[in-house]
């Protein structure tokens, strides 16, 4: 059903110039399995967003049961672009079908027009990036995950030569060709073809069976795949297993998988990401489950934002304002540690007629419930507007940690979903107020971070920011 | 990876000689483990165990390695073979102590000399051969997307399953499969398969169904009815092989020609 147009028979390149529908063919870029690619741009067009990349699937020579593949493909990989439309997916402009009826190698061929990138996250891995880059692709890659899981669909071939990246540095997730949407009653999986990448299936997939619609895929799938790509991220492209060829990493991931061998990650992945990593990659559907793309966004958002308050700029209660909030009485004193405040600088207890409802905060991170260093990794965040992505910039810079206790003014409880570690699922949040100073008077804390169920009147519906 | 499959028959007591074995053993292992194989003792437990009394307690042992598995001889004396009943006399010989044989048959038969005439023998299938795509050719395969399942286009029950096919490949008919008797028949004028029985063809396309594609057990079938189940499944790899490219028209060609009825 695949054939390979890179070179030897079949291979036809498209001459410099060559018209497809509204766009024209500048150069090749290359080939693979699935299909050749060439760079192209908007006929007539000048600027950069005329610049695309057109990805052709031929289908000659295919009898038409091959060919109807072919095509199936194309359709599946449109159509996600069509309906999972978001800033980390690469972009499906067009779809084009060809008809040459002199040049077989054209005449039926199906031209997906796309977004065009600069290069890979493979090409990124071999050059070897800095923690930070790393960073900031795993972000890249789990946003754009989150998004595919939250509309229905599994990637199904997640790997670094399907992850791009565009010329501003931001990486888009590619190549849609195995894609699945979910069905089952309640979302939960869909079937693919009987397809993949050995470094990066899941070794569930080694034992699953083959139905009449394929083997069974759901987003664990994907999240193993990640597992693997954020070790390679920090360890100069090596898999977590261990072993010289595909094969034998793939027995190995399976051993694993068995209980047989533990995981042995390189000591060049630095703790956050290993922590990260091994999460993604437990052995067995159930376990992993428990880590969604939107859980580990946030664990990354979350570190990212402790990283980045650091620098001087890390909160810590102004004492003077405290001072003075004590001396007063503090009318607005809507900020309690109930435990372990005194580094903290104790702020006053709130009093009853001010804070209608408290919260304490619930970190289901077992080693940051014993912690009370509140270093920056065991910290978590507050969102700006419980409407929009619990994402980098809808946080305030405000951090809390396992036991804190905040003063919540009401509840909304159509947010945007959040999932904690544990799998634990929830779109309802809490306004809470933020220590006197902050920028905000208040922010939200979504309710999977707290044990507590306080009788708090409905908010308003937030207004949108931005 | 999933492993392999040994399977060492019942005794078959030929020419009057005691069974070695009491009852069929069918283990299987994933990949690193092993299991030692001799006529044990207390002191020396074998997972699978050969009772002869020419055969030493601990005789040999089997590690599943990658997607094939190593054979190690634990015997001072005796070389083991282990021959490849699709090979046409295909066989490799692992002389005493020898360790870690990478044996590169999907199917093996390792044979241990006995002083009788009969040899003690098992069965080893590692299904998980890798092949790969015929467009994965010439270049690195390793981060390509290839097929999960793969097939030797050479081995018997690839012939079984072209023959299962056929009927559809050639839009004779969109629902017919073969019986057995018809694939034995269809087979016959083939190098390979002039001696195929229907019992042999039964067990391909258990082999094919469970341990190379592992389908899934068709819904709608009367459980319990051994004929339904087998039709079923029967039903199920060509409907798979098919709807996955498999096997496709190029396949047809590998069958021998087909004579007017």
């Amino acid at each position: 059903m695949r054939r390979d147009t890179s070179g030897g028979d079949g291979t036809e390149p498209l001459p410099p110039g060559y018209r497809i529908g509204d766009w024209e063919v500048t150069t090749p870029i290359g080939a693979g399995g699935w299909a050749t690619v060439y760079a192209g741009r908007r006929v007539g067009g000048g600027s950069q967003e005329d610049d695309v990349a057109l990805k052709i699937l031929s289908t000659e020579g295919l009898a038409p049961r091959q060919a109807r593949k072919v095509a199936d493909t194309a359709r599946r990989e449109a159509e996600l672009g069509r309906r999972a439309r978001h800033p980390r997916l690469i972009r499906i402009l067009d779809s084009v079908v060809i008809s040459e009826p002199d040049r077989p190698f054209l005449d039926g061929a199906i031209v997906l027009v796309m977004e065009r990138a600069a290069r890979s996250m493979r090409d990124l891995i071999d050059a070897g990036p800095t923690e930070a880059e790393g960073a900031r692709l795993i972000a890249d890659v789990c946003e754009g995950l989150a998004h595919l899981h939250r509309t229905g669909w599994v990637h199904g071939d997640l790997k670094p030569d399907n992850v791009l990246l565009m010329a501003d540095g931001s990486a888009k997730l590619a190549d849609f060709g195995l894609a699945t949407e979910l069905t089952g009653t309640r979302g939960t999986h869909g079937y693919a073809l009987p397809m993949g990448t050995f470094d990066y299936l899941p070794p569930e997939r080694w034992k699953a069976p083959l139905g009449e619609h394929g083997v069974q895929v759901r987003p664990s799938t994907d999240i193993w795949a990640l597992g693997i790509m954020i070790h390679q991220v920090f360890a100069a492209g090596a898999s977590p297993f261990p072993g010289a060829t595909p094969v034998s990493r793939a027995a190995a991931a399976q051993e694993y998988a068995d209980g047989r061998a533990p995981l042995r990650m390189d000591n060049a992945v630095p703790p956050f990401w290993r922590a990260l990593a091994a999460d993604c990659l437990a052995p067995t559907h159930t376990a992993r489950a428990a880590h969604t793309a939107e859980t580990l966004l946030a664990r990354i958002t979350d570190r990212q934002v402790a990283t980045r308050s650091t620098g001087g700029r890390r909160w810590r209660l102004p004492r003077v304002a405290l001072m003075a909030a004590a001396v007063c009485g503090a009318a607005v004193a809507s900020w309690s540690y109930a435990t372990h405040d005194s580094e903290a600088g104790a702020p006053a207890a709130p009093t009853a007629a001010e804070t209608p409802g408290r919260v304490r905060v619930f970190n289901t991170e077992q080693a940051c419930k014993e912690r009370t260093d509140r270093i920056p990794d065991c910290s978590l965040g507050l969102a700006v507007d419980p409407l929009r992505p619990y994402t980098v910039d809808n946080v305030v810079p405000t951090r809390v940690w396992h036991g804190d206790v905040l003063a919540a003014d009401c509840q909304f409880s159509q947010g945007v979903p959040i999932v904690d570690e544990a799998g634990t699922w929830s779109a309802q949040w809490f306004r809470v107020r933020l220590p006197r100073g902050s920028a905000r008077p208040t922010a939200w804390l979504p309710a999977v971070r707290t044990k507590d169920r306080p009788a708090l009147p409905p908010c308003p519906r937030p207004t949108p920011l931005r | 990876m999933g492993g392999i499959v040994i399977h060492l028959p019942q005794g078959s007591g030929d020419a009057g000689a005691e069974p070695y074995a009491e009852d069929a053993v069918t283990l299987r292992l994933g990949p690193g483990e092993v299991a030692r194989f001799g006529r044990g003792s207390a002191t020396t437990p074998v997972e699978l165990r050969l009772v002869d009394e020419a055969i030493s307690r601990l005789a040999g042992e089997i590690r599943v390695t990658d997607d094939h598995w190593q054979l190690t001889n634990h015997s001072a004396t005796q070389s083991y073979l282990v021959e490849n009943p699709e090979g046409a006399g295909e066989y490799l010989r692992v002389p005493p102590r020898r360790a870690g044989t990478p044996i590169p048959f999907e199917f093996s038969r390792v044979v241990l000399p006995t002083r009788r005439n009969t040899a003690v023998a098992f069965q080893v299938f590692a299904p998980d051969h890798v092949y790969l795509d015929p467009d994965a050719m010439g270049g690195p395969w390793g981060s390509r997307t290839v097929t999960a399942y793969s097939l030797d286009e050479t081995a018997t029950y690839f012939l079984v399953l072209a023959a299962l096919c056929e009927p559809r490949l050639r839009d004779e008919s969109p629902v017919a499969v073969p019986t057995t008797p018809q694939i034995v028949e269809r087979l016959k004028g083939h190098a390979a398969c002039a001696r195929l029985t229907a019992r042999a063809v039964s067990s391909h396309i258990d082999y094919l169904a469970e341990e190379k594609m592992r389908i899934s057990t068709p819904a709608g079938c009367e459980p319990g009815s051994r004929a339904a189940r087998r039709n079923g499944k029967r039903e199920a790899v060509v409907g798979l092989a098919l709807r996955f490219g498999l096997v496709r028209e190029e396949h047809l060609a590998l069958l021998p020609p087909r004579t007017v009825a």
